[in-house]
């Protein structure tokens, strides 16, 4: 029990209507995981590993430590009143599984929404509209930058606009790759429900997982597209890659599947991730 | 499989400003009155009072939480009336109610207390429930904030000084850190700024003119949130720790933290706990 202002019981109130069986128990363990989580924006798997064991170093040494997928679907059964989750996903480039804590409830850039200006916002929708409009899933930094003049909010010159896109990329918003951006894996995590939503027509999807998709391969006989860790699951151990839709011969180069267990044995360092043969078991 | 809200669902009032028009089945909770039909969408329109379903009520609590969660993190203390403003709208009747399941809430996912400022201030913050460890800050996401230094090096000062202090005496102790009100500072940017603005607009600190001095001076003590935050004897352990000393070593400072201490022991009768 607490006290304060508002004296709390220490269980869950009825918070009933969305719930669908038992929500499960927050321990210390979990909230403090969950407030150090929040101090991310998006985390690597092997990151959340190990805020999971400091967790449990912190409050509870000896209890085993609960499998990752169940500790944080506890979690989530609890979140689920409150319309946020803990949400996995894949980058696109190399198939790394991240998380991220994510809004169920709205679907719009509302937690850029607090970290940025309205002209900055507004940046952050052209480019992602010129993204999700291109071939190759990026939009270069002059195509964006020309956009300047269109702006709500505060006036902004092209110089400043580039520095916005460089916070936009260390908060993890957007990546940059030879003067071109993408979204980030946090962004399409957080605003897959909008883009789909908001640009129903343009919008590309994965023919293997059906997600939102930015960057990829594509058929050029029929147009179907899949994401590169799609790829490189679905054509694993095929000798002949072909297009899961057409047949024709898939023409692009497959890439490694991203494996967790080297991750791990390499202690989690991004350095190490050496190339993999694909033709494991 | 359970029935997550569909995803027109837009309860954020700046979501709404946002993305212009959200389209048909939107279940938000904060509409202008648009004459509601009580019709098919009796529990999407603009609800009268007291016929709101729970799902509307669960969505408004959800809402009221980010809204807190993300005003606490910037450290601005959250007023009724931006509450009242931004996430309750039109659920003004049931505020009360909202703000007290929030806050069990806060309290049961995340480990965070809802309080008030100073008594019938109407104005809170979030205390966190769960004692912080060294550890920590391997793990977190933001590298904490390196300015915290400062502020401990500040409060200590104060309370070891008996409670008040002067700006001239902080910058005199602070220029033999290397900490000058007019240089800008490799780690504290602008350390005037910080001591007599933000500090002060974060409410750990209180800044206050003394009158008939010449030059002017002003005088700092610890602010409202410093006091629910920490206290006179976690900070004096910090003092003791950093002289690589025993808190025994200063016998009044010590007292006088021994007393706040039994001082916040003594159950709450209801408002936090007041400053000594």
């Amino acid at each position: 029990a607490t006290s304060g202002v508002f004296s709390a019981v220490g269980a869950p109130s009825n918070m009933q209507g969305s719930s669908s069986g038992r929500a499960g128990v927050m321990t210390d363990v979990h909230r403090r995981f969950l407030q150090l989580l929040m101090t991310h924006g998006v985390l690597e798997e092997w990151e959340v590993r190990r805020l999971q064991n400091h967790c449990y170093k912190v409050h509870d040494c000896n209890a085993t430590v609960d499998k990752l997928e169940d500790f944080i679907n506890n979690i989530n059964s609890v979140l689920e009143s409150l319309y946020i989750e803990i949400k996995k996903g894949i980058t696109e480039d190399d198939g790394r599984p991240i998380y991220a804590l994510v809004n169920l409830a709205t679907t719009s850039v509302s937690k850029m929404a607090t970290d940025f200006a309205e002209s900055e916002l507004d940046l952050f929708r052209k480019a992602l509209e010129l993204i999700i409009d291109s071939e190759t899933g990026f939009a270069s930094s002059t195509n964006i930058l020309n956009l300047v003049d269109q702006l709500k909010g505060k006036k902004m010159r092209k110089k400043e606009a580039e520095q916005v896109l460089q916070k936009f990329v260390q908060s993890k918003w957007l990546i940059e790759k030879e003067g071109e951006f993408t979204l980030h894996g946090r962004a399409i995590l957080e605003m897959e429900q909008f883009i789909r939503e908001t640009y129903p027509d343009t919008v590309k999807i994965c023919n293997i997982c059906h997600s939102l998709l930015i960057q990829g391969q594509s058929c050029e006989t029929c147009g179907i597209r899949m994401h590169l860790p799609c790829v490189a699951k679905y054509f694993q151990s095929a000798s002949e890659p072909r297009c899961p839709h057409c047949n024709d011969y898939w023409p692009h180069e497959i890439p490694e599947v991203f494996n967790p267990e080297k991750e791990r044995e390499a202690g989690g360092s991004k350095s190490s991730r050496k190339s993999l043969r694909t033709r494991q078991h | 499989m359970l029935q997550k809200p569909r995803a027109h669902g837009r309860p954020c009032a700046q979501a709404e400003r946002e993305c212009g028009d959200p389209g048909e089945e939107a279940p938000s909770t904060s509409r202008g009155a648009t004459g509601s039909s009580q019709g098919s969408r009796a529990s999407l329109a603009a609800p009268a009072i007291g016929q709101r379903t729970q799902k509307q009520l669960d969505l408004k609590v959800a809402e009221l939480v980010q809204f807190l969660l993300i005003k606490d993190q910037k450290k601005i203390p959250i007023k009724r009336t931006d509450i009242l403003k931004h996430v309750v709208v039109d659920y003004r009747d049931v505020y009360s109610t909202l703000l007290k399941l929030a806050a069990e809430r806060l309290q049961y996912v995340f480990g965070y207390k809802l309080v008030e400022l100073e008594p019938k201030s109407n104005t809170y913050i979030l205390i966190n429930s769960l004692e912080p460890v060294e550890e920590d800050a391997e793990v977190r996401g933001d590298q904490g904030t390196p300015t915290t230094g400062l502020l401990m090096i500040i409060l200590g000062l104060i309370f070891m000084k008996g409670n008040t202090i002067t700006e001239t005496e902080v910058w005199d102790f602070l220029r033999r850190l290397g900490v000058y009100p007019t240089k800008k500072h490799l780690i504290f940017g602008d350390p005037k700024k910080l001591i007599t603005e933000d500090f002060v607009r974060q409410r750990y600190l209180e800044y206050r003119k003394i009158p008939h001095t010449d030059p002017v001076d002003y005088e700092l003590q610890w602010g409202p949130r410093t006091h629910l935050e920490t206290s006179k004897m976690k900070v004096l352990k910090f003092v003791a720790k950093v002289h690589n000393q025993d808190p025994k070593d200063w016998p009044t400072q010590y007292c006088e933290a021994l007393a706040d201490e039994e001082n916040r022991a003594r159950p709450a009768s209801s408002g936090p706990a007041s400053s000594s």
